[in-house]
């Protein structure tokens, strides 16, 4: 497990990132979102070292995190970053024997990942001939190289089309069922959804809420759909319950605990039929819009 | 490649489990073998060098061929006597190096050699005047061989004319009158041989400095600009990423160090002119070693500037320091004598053209090179532990280029 504790990074006089602490657990991967500018990338940078942190520290598995450590780790910097006028084959071999690997492990390796994003054909093209969405396989590729045991992952699905989500979905679920940790940002709350164990939202450099999706569900407040006929106006004067919204049959409605909802049900079964009586389960996205107003 | 796995193989099976082979290679050794690469498959890099080699062995063939030849020089005379002070004037050439020849055209007034002259028959017309004067008529100019011959050849007639009149020979005139030279140090034509060896070490070590030190700052900035070095910084300390960047460059600087040094040797050898080559073979060595510690000092300095840079167009303006440098080098290299060569001689950079150029023309004291390779040596170690200071913070900023002093101070 990678535990990130109090880290603290100031650009004179701002505070880009203050007294962050979250887990990454084996095995799960972490969502990291927040608006523009709420220290996702600063976070990542000091996670990988190559920002030092003023406060705080990074933590694998119980003890500080180590420069050899964080060689294992595979990175995808905010910035994308790989030589434009090499051949493809041969940048990816050179940063597997950065990464103590040997070279024909590097290159049967980095041809297996070119493969899996159909780029098997172009290991001697050079990076800049290939479409931008192609550009960022190839660096997927270099940050799941050297077989990381730890990924941290900046905006990784950003320009990428949906085949390609689809392949780097399968590659990023390999990698959690071998136990990788995995942090990844993304603002694309759907894909946070979808693949998700945990969330940690951050904004304006300080950590809003981090969890479980159970977790923060339990968290998040209690929302029920209710459908009546005729009309569902009356839950408007019903006590312990806020209405989110109404329209005709259909209400949403905001309740303190448990025994509010059993009141409104009796309530509603009195006045007439009920079609719907359901709890929501909010999304994650859903959640962290409720958090991050 | 039996390695290589089969894509459907790859798919059942991606993530293999077995604990990878490690490599063993230190990382700035990686670095290095991949800067050497990556400008050994550089195309404009090979032609270049292919086409500077070419030059190089061109112009010592040219060169040899050309001192070969000598000149044939035709002169056109009106009189018996100039038509004799060409034929001495002829001996003469042929017996000193076998390859200047006069030839009279024998003309039959002044004038007449004066129109020789004017269409190109002749090189010369040697006119006698009024009372023992002699004229040299040229068409544009004449040239310095021709007339020195003919001087010389000139006042040889003229001595053994007035012996006659006078009763003496012309020997016993000149009695006493014969100067012999003798060099405290080296010898004469040692000292040309020093001279050409002076330069090509000078523009030899110019030509490394300016290419693979602006090799150096560029694939610094390539990938502080790409922010590759992000990734790499992750992988190895960016300590060995600098020295690899080094190492890698000032081999490929001493591989074509040793091309154009050997194929201007090749060449010597080939056309018969290398018999004087031998006295230059030790300054040669010592210059090897001085370019070394001379290039590491240069290469320090250049990655600093790399890692300053936001893009490749930065070196221009942050260059000059360097530049001067350099300059100074090639200028103490090809101007620079007596006391201000001593002191050059010590300088780290410029030492490493000056001090070779002593040792080819004077001698000097073993322990001279010895102290200038030291200061060298102390200057590239200090050099490299500042330049990795700098470039470890500047290389991970983005943004504008970085002074110097915003660089010291930025955290990292």
């Amino acid at each position: 497990m990678l535990q990130v504790q109090g880290l603290t990074r100031r650009f004179g006089e701002k505070t880009a990132v203050d007294a962050v602490s979250f887990d990454v657990p084996s095995g799960k991967m972490t969502g990291f979102v927040g608006a523009n500018g709420a220290g996702k990338t600063t976070t990542m940078r000091m996670i990988m070292g190559v920002l030092t942190a003023q406060s705080g520290e990074v933590l694998l598995d119980g003890r500080p995190v180590t420069a050899g450590d964080r060689s294992s780790f595979g990175y995808m910097p905010e910035e994308r970053g790989l030589y434009p006028k090499q051949p493809i084959l041969d940048q990816l071999v050179y940063l597997g024997q950065l990464h103590r690997m040997t070279q024909g492990d590097a290159r049967s390796r980095a041809q297996e990942l070119l493969e899996r994003f159909q780029l098997g054909d172009r290991g001697k093209d050079k990076l800049e001939s290939l479409s931008l969405g192609n550009q960022q396989r190839v660096q997927i590729a270099a940050s799941l190289l050297h077989r990381p045991s730890v990924l941290i992952l900046d905006e990784p699905f950003s320009g990428l089309d949906p085949v390609a989500v689809d392949s780097m979905v399968d590659l990023l679920r390999e990698h959690t069922e071998q136990g990788v940790p995995i942090l990844f940002s993304s603002h694309q709350l759907d894909l946070v959804d979808r693949l998700c164990d945990n969330l940690v939202v951050l904004q304006k450099g300080r950590l809003v809420t981090s969890g479980t999706g159970d977790e923060l569900r339990a968290a998040a407040p209690r929302r029920h759909r209710i459908t009546v006929s005729p009309d569902a106006g009356w839950v408007r004067e019903e006590p312990g319950v806020t209405v989110i919204d109404v329209a005709g049959q259909d209400a949403v409605v905001e309740l303190a605990d448990d025994d509010a909802a059993q009141r409104l049900l009796t309530n509603a079964l009195a006045r007439g039929p009920v079609h719907e009586f359901s709890r929501i389960r909010p999304s994650l996205s859903e959640i962290y819009r409720g958090v991050s107003q | 490649m039996s390695t290589m796995t089969e894509p459907d193989q790859a798919r059942q099976n991606p993530v293999s489990t077995s604990p990878a082979p490690h490599g063993t290679q230190p990382p700035w050794l990686i670095v290095t073998l991949r800067e050497v690469m990556v400008k050994a498959k550089d195309r404009s890099f090979l032609i270049s060098t292919l086409v500077t080699l070419v030059l190089i062995v061109a112009g010592v063939v040219f060169n040899a061929y050309m001192s070969d030849r000598g000149n044939d020089y035709v002169v056109a005379v009106s009189s018996d006597a100039g038509e004799s002070v060409v034929m001495l004037a002829d001996e003469q050439g042929r017996a000193d190096d076998g390859n200047t020849t006069f030839t009279p055209l024998v003309a039959g007034s002044d004038d007449d050699a004066r129109e020789q002259v004017r269409s190109e028959e002749a090189d010369a017309a040697l006119l006698q005047g009024e009372g023992d004067t002699w004229t040299l008529v040229g068409k544009e100019d004449v040239p310095s061989g021709l007339s020195s011959g003919l001087g010389i050849s000139l006042q040889g007639f003229a001595l053994t004319a007035n012996a006659a009149e006078s009763g003496m020979s012309s020997a016993e005139l000149l009695a006493g009158s014969e100067l012999e030279e003798s060099l405290l140090e080296g010898n004469a034509e040692n000292q040309a041989v020093a001279a050409v060896a002076g330069f090509a070490f000078s523009f030899l070590f110019y030509l490394a400095a300016l290419v693979f030190g602006l090799q150096i700052a560029n694939s610094v900035v390539e990938e502080k600009q790409n922010r590759v070095v992000e990734i790499l910084a992750t992988a190895i300390p960016i300590r060995q990423l600098l020295y690899g960047k080094v190492m890698g460059n000032t081999v490929l600087a001493m591989i074509q160090l040793a091309l154009y040094g050997g194929a201007a040797l090749l060449a010597l050898n080939i056309t018969g002119t290398a018999d004087l080559v031998g006295s230059i073979i030790p300054a040669s060595g010592w210059f090897l070693v001085f370019f070394l510690f001379g290039f590491l000092i240069l290469a320090a300095i250049w990655a600093v500037l790399g890692s300053l840079a936001s893009r490749p167009e930065d070196l221009n303006n942050n260059s000059m320091p360097v530049m001067a440098l350099i300059f100074a080098a090639l200028a103490a290299g090809l101007f620079a004598s007596g006391q201000l060569l001593v002191v050059a001689s010590y300088v780290p950079v410029v030492s490493s053209v000056a001090m070779p150029i002593r040792l080819l023309s004077t001698d000097v004291a073993l322990w001279e090179p010895i102290v200038a390779l030291l200061i060298a040596l102390v200057t590239a170690v200090a050099l490299l532990h500042l330049g990795e200071k700098i470039y470890r913070r500047a290389v991970m900023q983005g943004g504008s280029a970085l002074s110097l002093r915003k660089a010291m101070k930025l955290e990292q």
